[in-house]
């Protein structure tokens, strides 16, 4: 009994060593804590996130059992795009992402686009009215680093990854670039793991070549669903926007792949498993009046003024 | 041996004259003559063309290298210049001392120099050209001009040929002249000169440069090659002018630096802030990234004269330091950060957005330089469908054929890829701003949501209208949808 606790010691000991390398939290080998917040109602935080709350559920549950839970926060993660026309697919599934990051945050802190001027230039430049209104993102909170080398797009996007001050920061990056290789992304995954904040490498137009992201995402467009209007689906309409994740790289290396639907409403995503089902959000067919300061009073009794003799 | 040397210039429509060397003056040459003259007198004479924006260049740099005296440095017509050494003398022991130190240093340089000292612009001027290099005490104008030819007064040539037609030929002629008919006869420019360099009526010189508030400076006996040398005085620097910042309650919004090397080259590094700061470590933090993107100095023989100035200031509200470490929600650290990455990479390196009225998509939205605030307030989500990426110009797609003439495409090819058009929304319709100026028949666009086969969704627009006079329509695509 003595040799068997010396010897799963050991074994603890080695598989903490491992985790520590491998840059992962040790507990994924114990049993897992069913819930993040202690009996007595306290939460435990650590650089402004819940602690144990270190991964973002997809909502698709084939996705998040792959993914162990969801995509890691703390963490590289890449998004890869076949085609630069896949482009607009590619970056609203990551902003989706960061609108259900910031979400849950309890600072609204800005989010860095750190972009080679090629990317933007082929691609197109965020444009704050879209991303206002299909991801409630302000065009304040989206800040857009436009830098023309490489080398110097990736030394913005260290030293953002390594500030707390940002909720996400995403570096765009067409075609091959030697330059982000295994070395340079393990850089950004420290720091991105230091700081606790996720980091997103978005690829366009290239093959996936060895990076040091524990998950790769090869996202492409799906046909949107259709317009609920008036509980009833509008013939021919484009409803929100739909994407095709398929998982490249994880550490279950379980392959799995979903159709996901983002409804703006809720702020997250629906997995659609049948592709013929409609939109659950209402899209704007009519006026959505959101975010008004002031809305109009009811109607009082008096409708009229009297008129005066 | 050189040949004698002549510089022409055009002149009233003739090669003339500009400049000449020593030797050319003692062949009798001088200013004005006509170029095929000299030819002909000397043949083995060498003629150069002027070139007045080189001879700009020249002196703007020397000018940059006089601001080791003062700040206030304004060109003197196209040969020389003015310093405004008020309160500067003492720091280079004394004014007798500062104008043999310039002179000599003008002359290890290269320069033949001329130069004077005293109270007013205009008999510093007079001193220069036609004095000994020493001071003229305040109140020694007048004794100072006397025997001086009219030229030291700076008139206008027409003046001086009239003055000296009438046998007036020195200063002191008509220093005690009676006033109203010279200048009757001879303008009011004449004794507005005269009182100028006597110092009865004032005379502003405008700096070259802005005067920055605060300065620090190091004069260095050992010049300074290396990088790290100079920072180290950065930092030094900044901490004296940290403490001139807390006494006037400011905090510096720019800052400049100025490397004099040994060989008279100055060089200029300039880095802002977004936030008032005044700590020398962010300060040199910033210097650094400025450094680094300068990449080689270039320090050649050194830097002999480093100076630090704060350029513009602005109010500094000391902030409380928070008991709990952790996120600072003002955003400090990132207004830090993207300081650092404007130094380094340039202003327009990293922006924010924010929404202008417009219903041109293109002008809907606005460039701004990212200050770390936090947003002020949110305006209205917009309630059309709009592109999350927006192409930076709208680029023409083929369409061969739409299904009804105003309707969409049923296939567009764009970027040389054929797209059949699945379902599509639209049209929404968008008039050019005629209240903003531009032309008044420019065709509307009509903007369609469209779904190709794999699911991708374009914004593509119809430029005018079937039928219309304008010719046939054309067709853009203008942005990408999620």
């Amino acid at each position: 009994m003595a040799t068997n606790a010396v010897a799963h010691e050991a074994v603890c000991a080695l598989r903490r060593e491992i985790a520590r390398i491998e840059g992962r939290l040790p507990d994924q080998f114990e049993p897992p804590v069913a819930s993040t917040s202690t009996d007595d109602g306290l939460l435990l935080r650590h650089g402004g996130l819940p602690v144990g709350q270190h991964v973002l559920p997809t909502g698709a549950a084939r996705l998040d059992a792959a993914l162990q839970g969801g995509l890691p926060l703390a963490a590289l993660t890449e998004i890869h795009g076949r085609q630069t026309r896949d482009a607009g697919a590619v970056a609203g599934f990551t902003l989706a992402l960061c609108a259900a990051v910031l979400k849950t945050a309890p600072v609204k802190a800005p989010l860095l686009w750190v972009a080679t001027g090629e990317a933007l230039s082929e691609a197109g430049r965020p444009y704050a009215p879209g991303l206002l209104h299909r991801f409630g993102l302000t065009a304040e909170t989206v800040l857009i680093a436009d830098i023309r080398r490489l080398e110097d797009a990736l030394w913005v996007a260290e030293e953002a990854a390594a500030l707390t001050g940002f909720s996400a920061v995403i570096l765009e990056v067409r075609g091959r670039a030697k330059k982000l290789d295994l070395t340079a992304t393990r850089r950004l995954h420290r720091r991105a793991q230091a700081a606790a904040r996720p980091f997103f490498l978005l690829r366009q137009a290239g093959l996936p070549e060895p990076t040091a992201a524990p998950v790769r995402l090869i996202v492409s467009p799906a046909p949107a669903g259709e317009r609920r209007v008036l509980s009833r689906f509008l013939t021919g309409s484009i409803g929100p926007p739909a994407f095709l994740a398929e998982i490249g790289r994880s550490r279950s290396a379980i392959p799995a792949k979903a159709v996901l639907e983002w409804n703006r409403d809720e702020c997250a995503f629906h997995e659609r498993t049948d592709p013929a089902d409609g939109a659950q959000d209402t899209g704007a067919v009519a006026a959505v009046s959101g975010q008004r300061p002031h809305p109009a009073g009811a109607a009082g009794a008096q409708l009229a003024l009297r008129k005066i003799a | 041996m050189c040949p004698p040397l002549v510089i022409s210039h055009r002149d009233s429509n003739a090669q003339r004259v500009a400049a000449i060397c020593e030797q050319s003056a003692a062949l009798g040459l001088r200013r004005g003559l006509g170029i095929a003259d000299v030819r002909a007198m000397y043949p083995q004479v060498e003629i150069v063309e002027a070139e007045p924006d080189a001879d700009r260049r020249l002196l703007t740099s020397l000018a940059d290298w006089c601001d080791r005296y003062t700040p206030l440095v304004a060109f003197a017509g196209g040969d020389g210049l003015f310093l405004d050494i008020t309160g500067c003398a003492h720091l280079f022991g004394g004014e007798q001392t500062m104008l043999d130190d310039l002179g000599r240093r003008l002359a290890e340089q290269g320069f033949c120099a001329r130069v004077g000292l005293a109270s007013t612009p205009g008999m510093a001027w007079a001193a220069a050209r036609f004095l000994k290099p020493v001071p003229v005490a305040p109140g020694d104008e007048a004794e100072a001009l006397s025997p001086l030819p009219l030229a030291a007064l700076r008139l206008e040539p027409a003046v001086r040929t009239s003055l000296k037609s009438v046998g007036l030929r020195t200063v002191e002629a008509i220093l005690h002249a009676p006033r109203p008919p010279l200048a009757r006869r001879f303008g009011a420019g004449l004794l507005l000169r005269l009182d100028q360099a006597l110092g009865a009526v004032d005379e502003a010189v405008s700096p070259r440069l802005p005067v920055a508030p605060l300065s620090v400076e190091r004069h260095l006996a050992e010049p300074v090659v290396q990088t790290e040398e100079v920072e180290r005085l950065i930092f030094i620097m900044a901490g004296t002018l940290q403490e001139d910042l807390v006494r006037r309650g400011e905090g510096a919004r720019s800052l400049q630096l100025s490397l004099f090397r040994v060989d008279g080259v100055v060089k200029r590094l300039a880095v802002g802030a977004s936030r008032p700061l005044r700590e020398p470590a962010l300060v040199l933090k910033l210097f650094r990234e400025r450094l680094t993107a300068l990449g080689e100095m270039e320090a050649g023989c050194g830097f002999e004269l480093i100076r630090l100035s704060v350029m513009a200031a602005a109010r500094f509200d000391p902030e409380q330091a928070d008991l709990v470490a952790g996120d600072r929600p003002d955003g400090a650290d990132l207004a830090l950060f993207a300081d650092r990455i404007r130094a380094r990479l340039g202003n327009e390196a990293i922006l924010a957005s924010t929404l202008v009225e417009s219903h041109l998509p293109e002008r809907a939205v606005a460039r701004v330089p990212f200050t770390g605030q936090p947003a002020s307030a949110s305006p209205d989500a917009p309630v059309r469908e709009r592109p999350i990426r927006l192409l930076p110009h709208p680029e023409p797609v083929d369409v061969a054929m739409a299904e009804v003439p105003e309707g969409p495409p049923r296939n567009f090819r764009w970027r040389r890829v054929l797209y059949r058009v699945i379902r599509a929304e639209g049209p929404e319709r968008i008039a050019p701003e005629w209240w903003l100026g531009g032309e008044d028949d420019e065709p509307t666009r009509d903007y369609f949501r469209v779904e190709d086969e794999d699911g991708r969704r374009f914004w593509i627009y119809r430029h005018g209208l079937y039928g219309a006079p304008t010719g046939t329509p054309r067709w853009f695509l203008h942005g990408l949808f999620a």
